[in-house]
């Protein structure tokens, strides 16, 4: 085993353009949010999310994304709809919703 | 790849390019097969993580197991790093083993606004609300630069 430790800047690095990510937690419990708001300082484009409940964490990465893979989309309780999502499938918006379950 | 449920779904046929009926190549019963998602990278924020990626999840796991296995690579946020000795003394609680893992961050406080059993256990409504507001106003990244502010 060698040691992973790294600074965020450092870690966000790895992510690039057209990728596939899936974001751990579930709505408002446990999403790497710090990580996603970091990531969503880059320039990235055209990323794909996938989770089977993705919550803040991915509602932060719309407007980098063109595509969502998920069951249920949303916050929870008083925090209510997801608004990066609604702001990017709604309408004549870009981001792809593939529901799937 | 093949799935036992699904059978009685309206996705199966209203997804297509996600569901497909096929025959078993064993006894040619029907099955549904669902296309398997590979991602680049798994992000997830655990509690507790060793500098070498292995990880312990506390409370509810979700799918985060899975993910990380599905996934070509892993990247871990954690509360906080601790000795190997924790994943020495219960094995069977390391979610998350180290050769999955590319990168571990220690981040405490990663998942707030959000929630992070038992770290912080409700929302920061205050910091939630700031978000909607920027996500109305698209300004998402200059939010993120005042939650960041020296933590990368």
């Amino acid at each position: 085993m060698h040691t992973k430790l790294m600074s965020l800047s450092q870690a966000t690095d790895f992510i690039k353009d057209d990728m596939l990510l899936a974001m751990g937690g579930n709505a408002m419990h446990r999403n790497p949010v710090l990580f996603a708001l970091a990531l969503s300082q880059k320039p990235l484009k055209n990323l794909k999310m996938c989770a089977a409940a993705p919550g803040i964490a991915t509602d932060i990465m719309m407007p980098q994304s063109d595509t969502v893979y998920f069951g249920f989309f949303g916050l929870e309780n008083e925090a209510g709809l997801a608004p990066g999502m609604r702001k990017g499938m709604e309408g004549d918006a870009k981001v792809k919703a593939i529901e799937g379950s | 790849m093949p799935v036992a449920g699904m059978w009685g779904s309206d996705l199966v046929a209203q997804r297509p390019e996600f569901y497909q009926i096929m025959k078993s190549p064993f006894d040619g019963t029907e099955v549904v097969c669902v296309k398997a998602l590979v991602p680049d990278y798994a992000i997830i924020h655990v509690q507790e993580a060793d500098i070498f990626g292995n990880c312990r999840i506390l409370g509810p796991s979700y799918q985060d197991a899975l993910l990380a296995r599905a996934a070509k690579k892993t990247i871990i946020t954690t509360e906080r790093i601790v000795g190997t000795y924790r994943m020495q003394e219960e094995p069977k609680l390391t979610a998350i083993p180290h050769f999955l893992v590319e990168a571990v961050v220690e981040m405490p406080g990663g998942a707030k606004p959000g929630i992070c059993y038992p770290e912080y256990l409700a929302v920061d409504w205050a910091e939630h609300k700031a978000y909607q507001k920027a996500v109305k106003a698209g300004e998402v990244p200059q939010y993120a630069g005042k939650m960041l502010e020296g933590r990368l």
